[in-house]
């Protein structure tokens, strides 16, 4: 077969090795990769069954063979990939094509466990270059439950060679994978990278693999790969119990779905891929129905447009003072903060921009995409101007992301598109070019319409592209608002392109902003706008974007403005926090919004910060916290209460940011859940706590080297340390990390806390205190920091 | 499959009588947390073969050592491992909730352990309707009195957890996603005392932040 076979042909693929291995006595655990080295006829045998029943395409014994799950055993991964790919390739002769097989590396990747996205590239990276070493004709990702790692290992074999790459991911009958990737998800995330083929392999039996097929055919316009298990496994004694000729009937639908590459994954054996090669002899691939619609997505979000789609403008250093103090200090904790009141406001994608002076975008771009992607599902826009700094941020996204932006100036195309092409990211379209904004509607058009030309010929696909018809302030050209909108009305109609507006711009200037940027929102969407981009906590903003989906028909029977406004009281009482309720009592019960409303009034009315703080709010948390001593309290409300003081905090450093005075804070702290330990709730706990007390925590995270410890201790010339561990068998880490530390000339105190840890054994380590919970780490800090 | 409020509650800490604000909240948080996901397990029965002073399970690399394990297993010739999680999907709600709110963030961590609690029971419930005839033992994890914790990826391996359940083990023997729970339950012909749910077999004794408080985790 040539290459290229699989584009409009019917292949038939192999079937499962491990299950024939397994049935010549290799116990399950066993790593059947090395009998590449010591039973390779038994390999080629089995190989050599599969071609002679009539697989086109032999996936090699190298499922498992990456440098983790070698490295026990003595033998390089050079070694394992060269020899299994040659005796694949001994097998098949001229009569089939050979494929480098990666299956995941079996240890969870960031966020869900600490292997990074880069640390896994790299170990696909040494397979992919192994595999075309050894002749490899094409490579083969597959059982993958995580798109995370489905994107490295394909960026790994696109980087490293030249080969052909298939993707295979495991979906439950749901449609997930065992980590919440959407079918959607996977098929445009993966094309868009550069799959020359995708597919669902394990897990499920053919028959209920099939309606899976039927949606990723919707989803994608590459060959589609079916390569079920035989049937479920008996859950008493794991054997598969669909027979070949089941296997086969119930396959059938799969390939009237649209796969086009079948074969088989667990319990299948070469008499599964005869008989199936007997039906497929005189059939040709289903014709297959794409719709091309706009998409951008995470792994468990996908997000077709079909509608409109409210984009949140909030993560963005202009003009915002705390945003620019947040970016300087790198505090994550307090973007995502910001990302998340906009998703819980109903934003659906999010505009990421970390342009400031001071802050090296390429750096900072990917922390921020990994922070944010780690507690979020919503999709993200990256924005930049830097064709490095996207690049960067790209390659970390999880999903499908969006550009924003290029222009119509060839330069900036050439610098920005290869980039958007690579990572198959949606981009949006600036109407302005070299001699900047024109004045008209029909210029504006013109130039969409040339960056149209310029991202097709990149082989990006149309729907990808949005254009940007640009607000400009109707203050200062009252007369473009009229412009803007004829634009964005041409670009949908003529062009049939999403339209952008960032629409708050409008109404710079003016008296009573929101009424003009609402009357602007909704004129545009009338006009054609599907992705305004907004400020998503203004109320009214959302409320316009829910009506108007009622009046375009997508708000199917008014369910969602129903259930957005049914029960709500129809005209919100102003807040009256002030009734008769203490910032005191605030605080002691947990009331965050009124607590800052309280704050805000307590300093207009003259009252000093630190005041606010010592006189105020460390009594009242006192008092919570002596109640949880004795047991009169509990946990959700000591956090209740000290979440609330987050909110005081909140209100006095954007009081000083606006001043420009140093912050509030009272003493610098590391906390950090040691090195193997990768749940660390109790260490976040803790960290919320001190921080509601006014100290300055610098959270180290989980799975922490003790040299990291060690380094951030010296940098930043701490005085205390707080350590965690979970678990009897990291305990060994945390002695470690605190013998480390005692090293240093003039050590830091050092506390211990985590559900194993007793008073006794954090002596026997050399700790200074021992944090039984949240409440005496306080303690711990007042006694050392004050 | 019902998650199980008190128990919850009682992994908090909350002693009774439970402020009614704090039981509305778990309430909540339950019914949020039962609507978006469901514990997956998978379990699967190997006969035992009994040695001087281990047993081992033929067909897997799995060797029990100890005495939890000889005691629990004393009259029993097979046994089921049973693997149970709430999945990376727990574990991504839970990090959401962190940044949102901590004081609901440790509801969720709560309810998500009785929740994963509640799977392994609706596993047990499942498997006596499928081996009427055989009495089962308590079900007992690694970690728990001297079975060691190190059983943990031939454990894993054997039900081949990665492949069809999305649950790992790191190096350190965590099990990952956070909310998992593997069990072994022994098989016999004739009726199994129960054993356990009790402190002096558990290896948290010394630590407990329940026993620490006069209270237990189990009546």
């Amino acid at each position: 077969m040539h290459p290229d076979d699989w584009n409009h042909k019917l292949i038939l693929l192999d079937g499962a090795t491990g299950t024939v291995l397994q049935q010549r006595g290799l116990p399950p655990g066993g790593q059947p990769e090395l009998l590449n080295l010591t039973d390779g006829s038994l390999i080629q045998l089995v190989h050599q069954d599969y071609l002679n029943a009539g697989s086109q395409i032999l996936y090699a014994n190298t499922f498992g063979a990456n440098r983790l799950k070698l490295a026990q055993t003595g033998h390089s991964v050079h070694e394992v990939i060269g020899a299994g790919v040659a005796l694949a390739k001994a097998a098949a002769g001229d009569r089939a094509m050979v494929a480098l097989d990666m299956g995941p590396l079996g240890e969870l990747l960031e966020p869900m466990g600490s292997l990074t996205f880069e640390r896994a590239y790299d170990l696909f990276a040494e397979m992919a270059r192994a595999g075309a070493d050894a002749g490899a004709d094409l490579a083969v990702i597959e059982t993958m439950t995580d798109l995370y790692e489905a994107k490295a290992a394909l960026l790994a074999v696109k980087e490293q060679t030249s080969l052909p790459v298939f993707v295979t991911m495991t979906f439950d009958e749901g449609g997930r994978t065992f980590t919440g990737c959407t079918i959607p998800s996977m098929a445009r995330t993966l094309e868009g990278l550069g799959a020359d083929a995708i597919g669902l392999n394990c897990s499920l039996g053919p028959d209920q693999l099939a309606p899976l097929i039927a949606q990723l055919c919707e989803h994608t316009r590459l060959p589609v790969i079916a390569k079920p298990n035989a049937g479920l496994p008996d859950p008493i004694d794991g054997h598969y119990q669909m027979g070949p000729e089941a296997f086969v009937q119930a396959l059938l639908p799969c390939l009237e779905a649209g796969a086009s590459l079948v074969g088989g994954c667990c319990g299948t054996s070469p008499e599964y891929i005869r008989q199936l090669s007997a039906v497929l002899k005189n059939r040709e691939p289903t014709p297959r129905h794409y719709v091309s619609t706009g998409f951008v997505c995470t792994p468990t979000l996908p997000l077709p447009l079909d509608g409109v789609r409210v984009i949140g403008e909030r993560i963005n250093p202009t003009g915002k003072k705390r945003f620019q103090q947040a970016l300087l200090e790198e505090d994550f904790d307090y973007i995502l903060e910001v990302g998340l009141q906009q998703m819980d406001a109903g934003a659906q994608l999010l505009d990421v921009n970390v342009g400031y002076p001071g802050v090296d975008e390429v750096s900072m771009l990917p922390r921020v995409v990994k922070k944010l992607q780690s507690a979020l599902p919503v999709p993200l826009q990256l924005d930049s101007s830097n064709p490095t700094a996207l690049a960067a941020g790209l390659r970390v996204y999880n999903g499908k992301a969006a550009v924003n932006s290029v222009n119509g100036d060839p330069a900036v195309m050439e610098k920005i598109l290869p980039v958007v092409k690579k990572y198959g990211a949606s981009v949006v379209g600036l109407t302005l070019d070299e001699s900047g904004i024109p004045k008209t509607a029909q210029a504006r058009v013109d130039i969409a319409r040339r960056i149209l030309e310029g991202v097709v010929s990149y082989d990006i696909p149309k729907e990808d592209l949005w254009i940007d018809c640009l607000t400009l302030t109707v203050s200062a050209q009252q007369e473009q608002a009229v412009e803007t909108l004829r634009a964005v009305r041409t670009v949908r109609e003529e062009l049939g392109l999403h339209t952008v507006l960032g629409v708050s711009n409008i109404s710079f200037g003016l008296p009573n902003r929101p009424l003009i940027t609402l009357n602007f929102l909704i004129q545009a969407l009338g006009a054609g706008l599907t992705l305004p981009i907004l400020n998503p906590n203004q109320k009214e903003m959302m409320d316009a974007v829910a009506a108007f989906r009622v009046l375009s028909g997508e708000d199917k029977e008014s369910r969602a403005y129903v259930e957005r406004f049914a029960g709500a009281p129809q005209l919100s009482p102003a807040p009256s926090a002030a009734a008769g309720l203490t910032l005191d009592d605030a605080v002691m019960r947990g009331l965050k919004t009124e607590v800052g409303q309280l704050a805000k009034q307590a300093l207009s009315a003259g009252e000093d910060e630190l005041f606010l703080v010592e006189g105020h709010l460390i009594p009242a948390l006192d008092q919570v916290g002596s109640g949880y001593e004795q047991g009169r309290l509990f946990l959700p409300q000591l956090l209740s209460a000290a979440q609330a003081a987050q909110a005081v905090f909140e209100v006095i450093r954007s009081s000083i940011a606006q001043k420009g005075g140093a912050p509030v804070k009272k003493g610098r702290l590391a906390v950090a859940t040691v090195k193997g330990d990768i749940h660390d709730i109790g260490k976040n706990i803790v960290k919320t706590v001190l921080e509601n007390y006014g100290y300055d925590v610098i959270d180290l995270g989980r799975d922490v080297p003790p040299e990291t410890v060690l380094q951030t201790v010296r940098q930043q010339k701490l005085r205390l340390v707080g350590l965690s561990a979970l678990m009897t068998t990291t305990l060994p880490a945390m002695e470690e990390t605190i013998h480390l530390l005692q090293t240093l000339s003039d050590p830091p105190m050092i506390f211990v806390g985590g559900a194993v840890v007793t008073p006794e054994y954090a002596q026997h380590m050399g700790a200074d205190y021992y944090a039984r919970d949240a409440r005496q780490s306080v303690e711990i800090a007042r006694e050392v920091l004050g | 499959m019902k998650l199980n409020i008190e128990e919850a509650l009682r992994y908090l800490g909350v002693g009774k009588p439970i402020p009614e604000k704090l039981r509305r909240q778990a309430v909540q948080m339950a019914e949020r947390l039962t609507a978006a996901l469901r514990p997956k397990y998978l379990y699967r029965v190997f006969p035992l073969c009994h040695e001087a002073d281990r047993i081992s399970l033929p067909g897997t690399q799995l060797v029990l050592t100890g005495e939890t394990a000889r005691r629990m297993l004393a009259q029993c010739d097979a046994a089921i491992l049973l693997a149970c999680t709430l999945g990376a999907e727990f574990d991504a709600l839970l990090r959401t909730e962190q940044a949102r709110d901590m004081a609901q963030a440790v509801l969720l961590d709560a309810c998500g352990s009785a929740w994963v609690e509640a799977g392994c029971d609706a596993a047990e419930e499942e498997l006596a309707a499928r081996i009427p005839d055989r009495y089962r033992t308590d079900r007992f994890s690694p970690g728990y009195g001297d079975l060691p914790l190190a059983l943990q990826p031939a454990f894993c391996a054997a039900l081949d957890t990665g492949r069809r359940l999305g649950l790992y083990v790191t190096e350190s023997l965590l099990l990952n996603p956070a909310k998992s729970v593997t069990a072994i339950i022994g098989l016999s012909g004739q009726p199994q005392m129960a054993h356990i749910r009790g402190c002096a077999y558990c290896a948290m004794r010394q630590t407990c932040q329940l026993r620490k408080g006069g209270k237990r985790c189990a009546s």
